[in-house]
């Protein structure tokens, strides 16, 4: 079996947002709306702090799509549209989708991005891979490891422009590999681990 | 058929106004759910809201309908019709709001040929089919007083109201991710509420059809009845007082915001009309048997719980939308027509939501078609007037 993750060192992240970027080049993925996102963790403004002055800390919390061995999302869907598949992704299929927005409020990370209207680009135009399938207004979306380029045996965009290597990919199931080695010898997290949802993306800090 | 001259205008009013929203849907369609208030954060609206205060409204009739005969009460069995009548218009326009939500309609086969049978949602859809099937069978066997097949039936049908509210609740019950949501008792919940906004509804109808002199179920059974509204509005008080003490007791952090925006703000004033308006006033009045036998004060109480009621779906809805679990700047990104125009709109960090007037044209227009239909139904399936007799 294979089993994609993604850790996340937060000791390394800087917060400046490329990863977030990368994504929405690499993906298509239309204006309003991102597949992933880079938040300040604990404050109301970007580049805000937490705590009290002069003891002062920050910190930035990248949040897509946590690919949930027990996701919450998949149970719930209708028809099926999001299934996780054999490398333990969750994926949408689009043409199943009937916008019920029922994965959406199962979600407890917000992670998914639904075309309310006819998607709209400041390009005019398709942009990133061009083996990403389109969407239209409707149906539901969200980060999907880059599938297109991880069949491919190649590292989702966001880790691969990660300029400060803050973002490891690989497989769980196999031993050897970097991001097994990594969980093996740092202490990781997951977001709101008490619901139960066994994310695939990891955090070190 | 023959309509009064007010009954006449009263249909022409309801279908001027069910073409108005059927305009609006085909509009929402062309253009996508973006002309509705949604959005990233608050992923269900007021459709989703409808749609559980409609289930609410029919299973409510059905329950009372059906226990006079499994429960061998006769004196109820005179409401049997009035209140199936209700229930099926209910449970369409239930039914429709679901589909109007939907923001791929043209995809909706899928339900049909690929089930996923873990989704409260298609559990939702069968439960509501079945419903609807033993709703008209039932019609069908009332009016041509089929007594056997009433019996059989109204022990299937039973059930079947109190299941399919609880599917209802289950959507939203079963989400780990909402904390407002999250709670075994959401099915008893939504049951009471069931049984009080539509036992009300059962009520506002009984009067009305009593003043159009169109059925006559005697004063004596609206005051019984008002008597038993009484009893499901404690009940329903008494289990919201139990999820309220429950998440507050353990003090967590998402609890106390929940309930915080629910004593105090954005769901304040729906939370506080359902508590006094909708539970405290109401059955403070139905509680004296004197005040039973008075039809204006058994009317507006029945009126101010189904508001209560329609309050309660409201709060329960959006207050669990308010606070994203992950918390941080810049929040959600929205990914509506605003944000797609202009990048500085195209964030929130907590839920938001306001209805637009396509969403308002369109619940007004499919109420007012329900109306419209309950007219035609009473008029054609109620047996011909006759004043009660009073013992």
């Amino acid at each position: 079996m294979t089993r994609l993750a993604i850790a996340i060192n937060q000791e390394r992240c800087i917060g400046c947002h490329t990863c977030a970027t990368a994504c929405k080049m690499q993906n298509n993925v239309p204006d309003g709306m991102l597949w992933n996102r880079v938040l300040t963790e604990g404050s109301d403004v970007v580049d805000g702090a937490q705590g009290e002055y002069p003891n002062l800390s920050r910190s930035y919390l990248p949040v897509a799509c946590q690919h949930c061995d027990n996701a919450a999302c998949q149970r719930v869907c209708p028809t099926g549209a999001t299934y996780k598949d054999d490398k333990g992704r969750i994926e949408i299929d689009y043409n199943k989708c009937i916008g019920c927005r029922m994965c959406m409020a199962a979600c407890p990370y917000n992670a998914r991005v639904f075309n309310w209207n006819e998607p709209a680009r400041i390009t005019g135009a398709n942009y990133g891979d061009s083996r990403v399938p389109e969407r239209h207004k409707g149906v539901m979306e969200k980060c999907t490891l880059c599938k297109e380029r991880t069949d491919n045996g190649e590292e989702p965009m966001c880790v691969r422009c990660c300029p400060a290597r803050a973002r490891v990919y690989g497989d769980l199931d196999d031993p050897e590999s970097k991001i097994s080695k990594l969980l093996r010898q740092n202490n990781t997290r997951h977001l709101l681990e008490d619901m139960g949802t066994k994310p695939k993306v990891f955090y070190l800090n | 058929m023959t309509f009064s001259k007010r009954g006449k205008v009263a249909l022409v009013i309801c279908a001027v106004l069910a073409v108005a929203a059927f305009c609006c849907w085909v509009f929402q369609l062309m253009n996508g759910l973006g002309v509705t208030g949604m959005n990233n954060s608050t992923s269900w609206g007021s459709y989703i809201m409808m749609f559980m205060f409609m289930v609410g409204l029919s299973a409510g009739g059905l329950i009372v309908a059906s226990s006079a005969s499994v429960f061998h009460i006769e004196k109820y069995e005179r409401v049997a019709i009035p209140a199936i009548i209700c229930s099926l218009v209910c449970i369409c326009l239930a039914g429709a709001f679901v589909l109007i939500d939907l923001g791929g309609i043209a995809r909706i086969w899928r339900m049909i040929t690929g089930p996923n049978p873990m989704s409260p949602l298609v559990w939702d859809m069968c439960v509501i089919t079945c419903y609807l099937v033993i709703n008209i069978i039932d019609l069908r066997f009332l009016v041509t007083g089929n007594k056997r097949g009433v019996e059989i039936l109204s022990r299937i049908a039973l059930p079947t109201a109190i299941l399919v509210h609880s599917v209802t609740a289950w959507i939203f019950g079963l989400q780990v991710s909402r904390e407002g949501w999250h709670s075994a008792i959401m099915a008893p919940i939504f049951v009471a509420s069931a049984c009080d906004s539509g036992l009300a509804l059962l009520l506002v109808s009984l009067i009305g059809l009593q003043k159009a002199k169109l059925f006559d179920v005697g004063d004596k059974l609206i005051a019984n009845l008002a008597g038993l509204l009484a009893t499901f509005v404690a009940v329903d008080a008494f289990f919201i007082g139990c999820e309220l003490l429950t998440t507050a007791y353990a003090g967590t952090d998402m609890g106390s915001f929940v309930l915080g925006q629910m004593f105090g703000g954005a769901t304040a004033p729906f939370f506080w009309f359902e508590m006094i308006c909708g539970l405290l006033i109401p059955f403070c009045i139905l509680v004296f048997a004197k005040n039973r036998k008075r039809k204006g004060i058994v009317l507006l109480s029945s009126i101010l719980i189904i508001c209560g009621v329609l309050c309660k779906r409201a709060w329960l809805l959006f207050t669990s939308f308010l606070m994203p679990n992950v918390y941080g700047a810049a929040g959600i990104t929205l990914g509506t027509k605003t944000a797609q125009m202009d990048v500085t709109q195209m964030w929130t960090l907590m839920g938001t939501y306001a209805p637009t007037g396509v969403e308002i044209v369109i619940i007004i227009g499919a109420l007012a078609a329900g109306f419209a239909i309950w007219m035609v139904l009473s008029k054609a399936f109620l047996p011909a007037y006759e004043p009660a007799v009073e013992d």
